[in-house]
């Protein structure tokens, strides 16, 4: 049986298609670059959808604004309505949010605003940790709840808010926040720097209500392998990397907590 | 230096000197892809700053912020100063302006504290994206640009974000006494939405 094909979508300004495409190739899907400027027809052909990270349209207007009107969006937005699944990561989650695909129903819905951070403003990266929620997001389903996963985030504008007061407790209420930042002891991290950005509900990622698509704010396409992982990582992640270097595997290749969110989206498309 | 004035306001509206590329790429998005933008003639942007306090002399003001690398870069941008509805204003006439700032996030501390040093007064910095479009002869320019105003949904909107943003669209240039989301007595008769 051959490989589920999965499209990475590249709008002018996305950088980070090339380990988008790894990450797929690592879950054993078969990845390959769209770029903006092929027919958006041909997007039908496939049976999922990555939204790399990057600067789509170089944020101008608004993180992902630009990139969310493209024709190449409506397709997705058939494709994804069929349930097809789509990840959007960073400046994917952006776009995504922007086209009112997260969390669904194609109204924009929620903003991923400028981060809030005290005492300083704009572009801001760090390793974080994000904890797995109950949910039936398909990329982590088949993670266990309460499981910490640390992953780097790189962004000025990723504050998962909504103007509608107590929508974001609704929605993760419904499952539909399947990750949220975690202070290293597992609780939810309401201030930063653990909750780097001030996301309402902590939230990392949010996920439409049948859990197909999902915009993540974190890069989990940068920790595929346990040599990735910060060194001042802890808990069950640092110990296996620790373990590693200690018997001199300096590059670490083994599995890392991005692996899990891409083998979800080939077990997804296994089954369905 | 002269005495600071009463409380006053003041408007500064910063311009690149060459032609926009985020103007340029809003306006052939918008144009491309949503109905209300079929008729837009022009798209300009301009970072609007509101000055709030016992402000100085115009001259005054427009060296502060010519000095200050808080506001703009005279090397790249323009920027002028307006004191009074009255003043002339990089809007021209029958278009409208869509005015967005960060909800709970237009305060600009750091040009507060530069200013309080080297001016010697405590004022509110508010800084803001405008968007001036102009629009084909005849068209409702306030109803269109309020339309384009406010992102909704793919086919309809675009510059804020309402989740995370205020807005507010004027015909002609935005009041002194107008700020989005600001709780201000509004000035009357110019606010198209």
């Amino acid at each position: 049986m051959s490989a589920a094909r999965v499209a990475v979508v590249q709008f002018p300004g996305v950088n980070c298609e090339a380990e988008s495409v790894r990450a797929l190739e690592r879950a054993g899907l078969a990845a390959e670059v769209f770029r903006w400027t092929r027919p958006a027809r041909e997007l039908e052909a496939f049976d999922a959808y990555v939204l790399p990270g990057g600067f789509s349209y170089q944020d101008r207007v608004r993180a992902g604004v630009l990139a969310a009107k493209d024709p190449l969006v409506e397709v997705l937005a058939a494709r994804a309505a069929a349930g097809r699944p789509v990840l959007g990561i960073c400046n994917g989650a952006q776009v995504l949010v922007e086209a009112g695909l997260v969390p669904g129903g194609g109204e924009v819905r929620l903003a991923l605003a400028r981060n809030r951070m005290p005492a300083r403003d704009g572009y801001y990266t760090r390793w974080v940790t994000c904890r797995v929620e109950r949910s039936p997001c398909a990329f982590t389903r088949h993670l266990e709840p309460g499981a910490l996963l640390p992953m780097p985030v790189a962004h000025g504008e990723g504050r998962f808010v909504s103007g509608r007061r107590g929508a974001m407790a609704k929605l993760a209420a419904a499952g539909q926040v399947p990750l949220r930042y975690a202070r290293p002891d597992g609780d939810p991290a309401e201030s930063f720097p653990d909750n780097p950005n001030g996301a309402e509900e902590a939230a990392a990622g949010v996920c439409d209500a049948r859990g197909t698509v999902l915009a993540l704010m974190p890069h989990p396409e940068r920790v595929l392998d346990l040599g990735a992982i910060a060194r001042t990582t802890g808990g069950e992640w640092g110990r296996r990397q620790r373990e590693a270097l200690a018997r001199g595997d300096a590059t670490a290749l083994a599995d890392a907590p991005g692996v899990g969110l891409f083998a979800g989206l080939a077990a997804h498309l296994e089954d369905a | 230096m002269s005495a600071p004035a009463a409380k006053a306001v003041a408007h500064a509206w910063v311009a690149l000197k060459a032609e926009d590329p985020e103007a340029a790429s809003a306006g052939a998005v918008a144009r491309a892809n949503l109905a209300a933008a079929k008729g837009l003639r022009s798209l300009r942007r301009y970072r609007v700053f509101e000055l709030r306090g016992a402000l100085p002399d115009p001259a005054e003001i427009e060296d502060l912020l010519h000095r200050s690398t808080r506001f703009y870069n005279p090397s790249k941008e323009t920027c002028r100063v307006r004191l009074d509805d009255a003043a002339p204003s990089p809007v021209g006439p029958g278009e409208a302006v869509a005015l967005v700032v960060e909800r709970g996030g237009d305060r600009r501390p750091a040009a507060e504290r530069w200013w309080r040093h080297e001016a010697g007064g405590r004022i509110e910095v508010r800084e803001g994206t405008a968007w001036v479009m102009g629009f084909e002869p005849g068209a409702d320019a306030g109803a269109l640009a309020a339309e384009l105003a406010t992102a909704r949904d793919r086919a309809h909107g675009l510059f804020c974000n309402p989740h995370a943003q205020e807005v507010d669209v004027v015909t002609g240039p935005p009041p002194l006494d107008h700020w989005p989301g600001a709780r201000r007595k509004r000035a009357p008769g110019r606010r198209a939405s």
